[in-house]
């Protein structure tokens, strides 16, 4: 190999490396952490919506999300939230696993939480007694929290939503990819948001972390003893 | 006598240009990315999820 061709490999290396490190540096939460929390694991069904946030296809038929633009929806989100006021936020969770997340967030950035089932008319019935009027509502799966969906959109309530790779665009306005069946998935999720949110707004330093932890933020499992 | 008139603007959906009757199920918002923009969806381009461009930042969503 003449001095030449070796130079030019040298620089080839050193510059990947610094791709990797900016990458690095640019994701809000270490790719590892992201990774083994499984944000990037969809599932075997796509839609052609989801196809922009779809990074390969597992052998097993797994399909399997960039990790680098949820990051990035997660980023444009936090912004947007931001821009309302607490009290005018909704986070629905029907999700068994996304409910305790989704408790954790409203806790922290002041949102109002739907857990569990949504009952028709919590948005949009005047004669209900417990209605919420929110500006903005987040859910953790447009299945799941149709009924949400439905009454977001014929109020004109911007829906921002956790997609997984089997989920349509009807009726969202912002859409984050990510793995919204996973426990932890949900959690971290849920996590860099409400940190994200309180960068945004000012509340949080940029290099300062959440009081709470993605543990606390997870939902725990309660085994019976036989 | 006087003659009173009343202007009313008409205001387009961002995804599909096309005018936005009052009273439909349509949204507005600002530019999740800039948000200096607000971007208006009609009924229509919600239901089928039909992607929309920033024009100022250029984000394109949903």
């Amino acid at each position: 190999m003449s001095e030449d061709e070796e130079i030019k490999e040298i620089k080839e290396e050193k510059s990947e490396d610094r791709i990797t490190a900016t990458t690095e540096e640019e994701l809000l939460l270490p790719r590892d952490t992201l990774l083994s929390a499984g944000i990037h694991i969809g599932t075997r069904m796509k839609t052609g919506d989801m196809e922009q946030f779809i990074y390969r296809v597992r052998p097993d038929g797994l399909f399997v999300l960039d990790v680098k633009k949820t990051d990035e929806r997660i980023r444009v989100a936090a912004k947007f939230l931001s821009r309302f006021e607490p009290s005018k936020i909704a986070a629905a969770a029907a999700r068994l696993y996304a409910q305790e997340p989704a408790k954790r967030f409203c806790e922290v950035t002041g949102a109002i939480p739907v857990v569990g089932r949504f009952i028709p008319g919590l948005l949009s019935n005047p004669l209900y007694p417990n209605r919420i009027e929110p500006e903005v509502i987040i859910v953790s799966d447009p299945r799941a929290d149709s009924q949400a969906v439905k009454e977001a959109s014929s109020l004109g309530i911007p829906v921002i939503a956790l997609c997984s790779t089997d989920n349509e665009f009807s009726g969202i306005d912002l859409v984050i990819p990510t793995n919204n069946k996973g426990r932890r998935a949900l959690a971290v999720i849920y996590w860099l948001l409400a940190r994200q949110v309180l960068r945004e707004r000012g509340e949080l330093p940029p290099d300062k972390d959440l009081p709470l932890t993605i543990d606390d933020f997870e939902a725990k499992i309660f085994r019976e003893e036989t | 006598m006087t003659e009173k008139t009343a202007t009313l603007t008409l205001v387009t959906c961002t995804s599909c240009g096309k005018t936005i009757p009052p009273g439909t199920e349509a949204t507005k918002f600002f530019c999740p990315n800039c948000g200096e923009i607000q971007i208006r969806r009609c009924q229509k381009c919600r239901k089928f999820g039909r992607p929309y461009k920033c024009p100022k930042c250029g984000f394109t969503g949903p």
